[in-house]
């Protein structure tokens, strides 16, 4: 999806190179986690 | 004392054969009846149970307990307090505590162009704060607006699935799990452009319309997909606008990207019950194209035309008329689920559900007692 409010974890870190040698295995799930809760929140209001 | 474990492992097979083609050991049965029947039928107030769920595990309890069904019956998605907290406008409570959606439109004409650029970017930018009117200010307020919503709609739904699981561990329900999306059509009229909204752009702009739809279908699919699909999960789809439609604006503006729709989530191996509301019999030739066992709930038709015509490739549920259960005697009630049972049971690839849900509960009606006999009627008489 092409959008300034929905961020792959690849977007997301290319715009937070400060993540690059921390542990990303960990951060990777649950930033991407978030991202899509808000989409699907952001869709549900709209069904 | 139930053994809710084996009734769980039981219901799961009904359900894991009728969604692969299989014909169960009996018909499956869904309750029609939803949370605001529950609430009202245990005697609480509509409106302060919605607010205040820490009542509903009682209510919950002698619904599960009066009413036959191998489904966890009721759920809600239009909880009050995330719409109050954001202003809502297409979502709002009646005065007598319903959720009520009133015609609104969230995308104006000349915004087509925009939309079809870049969806989810206007959705954010222009739908969002036209319906919501805590989405519309300054940026500080929206932000606290939409956090406040999103933590008041994650508690919800987690303390009503606390309430699910408990249900599920005592009365033994089948283990499902669901997503809900739109067909693009649909989605385009019903918050964004509205029923007339769309209406007039069918005719107005047909090519905006088309190209809107292919827009937004990455959107919904990645809203109906499940995380992990699994045999016991479906995406749920709600059918609204092609009833009124004329065939060429049908086979044009709506099917193709539907079709795309429910092919892709059939193709992530998802299962997908759709919801064919109002009178779909003019388009039953097109349903015959979707993806082998679809499960297809119907509300108005021809239950035996499409039996015929459908009931071979795909899972067929719904035509039991609500109606009646206010109307009618216990014994039309249940000759009413014999006659459906007899056209729609045979062979297999049949779930009993009714045309629509259930919502209104009257202290004095019929609807209640009836409503059981026809759910213990099925239960009993549906082995196959």
């Amino acid at each position: 999806m092409d959008s300034k409010y929905y961020l792959t974890w690849e977007e997301y870190l290319a715009e937070h190179p400060e993540l690059e040698d921390k542990p990303t295995q960990a951060i990777a799930p649950k930033i991407q986690k978030y991202e899509d809760a808000m989409f699907v929140f952001i869709m549900d209001l709209l069904l | 004392m139930i053994d809710a474990v084996a009734m769980t492992n039981e219901r799961n097979q009904l359900f894991r054969d009728l969604f692969s083609g299989k014909t169960p050991k009996r018909v499956p049965v869904s309750n029609p009846a939803t949370q605001d029947f529950a609430i009202q039928y245990a005697g609480l107030d509509l409106a302060e149970c919605q607010w205040d769920l820490t009542k509903l595990e009682p209510v919950y309890d002698k619904f599960c307990q009066d009413f036959f069904t191998d489904t966890y019956p009721g759920g809600s998605i239009r909880i009050p307090s995330h719409y109050q907290l954001l202003g809502s406008t297409p979502i709002v409570m009646s005065s007598s505590g319903f959720m009520q959606h009133p015609e609104v439109v969230g995308l104006l004409a000349e915004e087509y162009d925009e939309f079809i650029a870049s969806p989810y970017d206007c959705i954010v930018e222009k739908v969002l704060p036209r319906l919501f009117t805590e989405l519309n200010g300054a940026p500080g307020k929206v932000a606290m607006s939409l956090a406040k919503a999103m933590r008041a709609q994650s508690d919800d739904l987690a303390y009503l699935g606390t309430i699910r699981a408990k249900m599920n561990a005592k009365y033994g329900y089948a283990g499902m799990v669901g997503a809900l999306t739109e067909a693009p059509f649909d989605f385009m009229a019903d918050f964004l452009r509205s029923f007339k909204g769309i209406s007039g752009d069918v005719r107005r702009y047909p090519d905006k319309v088309a190209a809107a739809c292919d827009a937004v279908l990455p959107l919904l699919v990645k809203k109906g997909t499940l995380p992990n699909p699994s045999m016991l999960g479906y995406t749920f789809i709600p059918l609204h606008m092609a009833p009124y439609l004329r065939d060429k604006d049908f086979a044009t503006l709506y099917w193709p990207t539907f079709k795309k729709l429910v092919e892709t989530m059939a193709g992530m191996g998802q299962n997908v019950q759709l919801f064919v509301e109002q009178d779909w019999m003019r388009y039953l030739d097109y349903l015959y194209e979707l993806p082998e066992n679809t499960i297809m709930r119907f509300e108005y038709g021809d239950a035996k035309l499409v039996k015929e015509k459908l009931g071979k490739k795909h899972i067929i549920s719904g035509f039991y008329p609500i109606t009646l259960l206010q109307t009618g005697t216990k014994q039309q009630c249940i000759d009413k689920a014999k006659e459906l049972m007899d056209i729609l049971a045979p062979g297999g690839k049949y779930w009993f559900q009714a045309d629509k849900s259930v919502i209104n509960f009257e202290a004095k009606g019929p609807v209640a007692e009836n409503m059981s006999a026809v759910l213990e009627y099925v239960h009993e008489n549906g082995t196959y």
